[in-house]
């Protein structure tokens, strides 16, 4: 807002934004301490990563502080609050898991530069988590992306530059019709902040603005149609990177798509203008899950399985109800330790943490590596969406948000998105049940015993928020 | 004499239009990136048309900000183009198509 710029900040608009700039200062911390090392070694890996997990909690604790009040810093720009801290929270939750997972990945005097542009990243989605005006949506729109970039270029695979090619170039046209759409709203409004935007009236350049926004948006959560980037470049880039991207994007992301909604947008004319966005929503549930069917590739299959996941998370948002985006917040919570624990199955199963973990190399895991197996097994069950998951708990209480608001027809297509996406799901365990003549299979084990931990949490995780009944109406915030 | 407002925003639409054609039709990574800083500066030009017609400096603001932003996105899009074409004659987006959409 142009008024806020005669005043000066205050220290309580510093302490709000703390936790964030923690994250983007350490960075640099750990890039000068890395400089003190003259030759690659394991405990230059473990000094890095070691700083970074530190911080993270610091930042994740100061930020916890600040959950009860919410704060409107620097004139509005950035408001820090339950809402911003969840999703906050659940960013530096993926990131400590990708550290965790990207132990044995890559060598070990690179590992000070992934981990500083790891964590510029995670300081970017949480500085969307906060965003209450359009600039700061860009910045940490940006943020978020550049870093990301970099780190999918960095593995030996040409796959892997290739998709960082490929990410690139798509994800710099989605920020630019960001942005196209940001200029337009501020051209419709004559501010940039969130508030000015849903006191405006509804005219033409303003409908215009908001839907290249959106679309900007759709395509960094990768909703179909613009989804066609998603599978190629979780295949190329580094394990741990991809399971930050799909954690950590979407986390971001879905922050500001559910500020924008909810509290930038006229709330009489909110129902038009979003309209087609579950219409994105419905074609995520299905062609994301019938994507998933073919795929050999388990980067490739849990990324199409995040396409679908996404389209039910958006799903909740219907009819923008209180109810609904507090499912959403618990549901992508879930989603997140679901994936996670995917995740650090696949890495599990890698020598190097990088490797392409194809179908092939399930068989029979439930009798050369039971525990693994019986892992993976209760996470593809919570994707699946059947109790006793949050996966179960969390779809359950979408459905009954969509049709409060009047949407039976999205619940309809996310039953059906959910009937197809259990035969993919289960196409996987019975691959890792089937006897098998050991003799054939590739079994390869990680270097590193850390994946462990990131897998016994998500499980646990993933088991309590299911079990234990949860009202989340009690306790998640509503966005002011 | 001064020229409407109106004027300056479908230039910026025209550019807008001009740089979306751009990434999508050219199959050289380094027109690729150059049509993005296109789209870029499309909408800089909106901005700071809508800053002059609002009187609000925040237009402005943006703008500087997006500048910094777009020479940061050219930076890493210039180093990947190079890691990824090092070791090949062309440049051209249709060589590397070991993944499959």
């Amino acid at each position: 807002m142009s008024s806020a710029l005669g005043n000066l900040p205050s220290s309580a608009d510093y302490a709000a934004l703390l936790p964030a700039f923690i994250v983007a200062i350490v960075p640099l911390l750990i890039l000068f301490v890395d400089l003190f090392y003259r030759e690659s070694g394991k405990w230059r890996r473990v000094v890095a990563t070691g700083i970074a997990v530190v911080w993270l909690i610091v930042a994740a604790v100061l930020q916890g502080m600040q959950y009860p009040h919410d704060y409107a810093a620097f004139g509005g720009a950035f408001v820090q609050g339950g809402f911003s801290i969840v999703f906050s929270e659940i960013v530096i939750v993926a990131t400590i898991a990708t550290l965790m997972l990207s132990i044995g990945v890559g060598r070990d005097d690179q590992v000070a530069g992934t981990t500083a542009l790891l964590l510029w990243s995670a300081s970017g989605a949480m500085l969307m988590a906060g965003a209450s005006n359009l600039m700061i949506v860009f910045l940490g729109l940006e943020l978020l992306s550049l870093g990301l970039y970099c780190l999918c270029a960095m593995s030996k695979r040409p796959t892997a530059r290739e998709s960082a090619l490929k990410y690139l170039i798509l994800s710099s046209m989605a920020s630019a019709f960001l942005l196209y759409g940001s200029a337009l709203l501020f051209g419709a409004t004559g501010s940039v902040g969130f508030a000015a935007l849903a006191a405006a009236t509804v005219t033409p350049l303003l409908a215009l603005g908001a839907g290249l926004f959106i679309v900007g948006l759709a395509f960094k959560l990768s909703l179909v149609p613009f989804h066609a980037w998603t599978p190629d470049v979780y295949e190329g880039a580094p394990l741990p990177i991809t399971a930050f991207m799909s954690v950590a994007t979407k986390a971001g992301t879905l922050a500001v798509l559910a500020r924008f909604a909810y509290a930038a947008l006229p709330s009489d004319r909110a129902a038009a203008i979003l309209a087609p966005l579950w219409v994105l929503a419905a074609l995520s549930m299905v062609i994301g899950n019938l994507g998933a069917l073919a795929q050999t590739d388990m980067k490739r299959l849990l990324a199409y399985s995040g396409i679908a996941q996404v389209g039910y998370i958006v799903t909740a948002f219907a009819g923008t109800t209180a109810l609904g985006l507090r499912y959403a917040i618990l549901y992508l919570a879930g989603y997140m330790f679901m994936n996670l624990g995917a995740f650090a199955v696949v890495a599990l199963m890698a020598r190097d943490g990088d490797a392409v973990v194809g179908l092939p190399r399930f068989a029979g895991l439930a009798y050369r590596r039971p525990w693994l197996a019986v892992a993976m097994t209760f996470f593809l069950i919570g994707l699946a969406g059947l109790p006793p998951t949050i996966g179960f708990t969390g779809k359950i209480l979408i459905l009954a948000a969509s049709v409060g608001a009047g949407y039976a027809w999205l619940a309809g297509v996310l039953i059906l998105g959910t009937a197809i996406s259990a035969y993919v799901y289960f196409k996987i365990v019975r691959v890792m049940f089937a006897q098998v003549d050991a003799a054939h299979v590739r079994d390869e084990r990680s270097p590193s015993a850390l994946p462990w931990v990131a897998v016994a949490v998500c499980a646990a995780a993933t088991l309590v928020l299911g079990l234990v009944p949860f009202t989340p109406s009690n306790v998640l915030p509503l966005v002011k | 004499m001064s020229v409407a407002p109106d004027y300056y925003v479908i230039l910026s639409a025209v550019l807008f239009s001009i740089g979306v054609v751009g990434v999508i039709a050219r199959r050289n990574p380094l027109i690729m990136l150059m049509s993005i800083e296109l789209l870029f500066n499309a909408a800089n030009l909106a901005l700071v048309t809508y800053a002059r017609a609002w009187t609000n400096n925040a237009g402005h603001v943006f703008a500087f900000l997006v500048i910094t932003v777009a020479a940061a996105e050219a930076a890493i899009g210039l180093a990947i183009v190079a890691v990824t074409f090092r070791r090949m004659p062309f440049v051209d987006v249709d060589e590397v198509s070991a993944l499959k959409g």
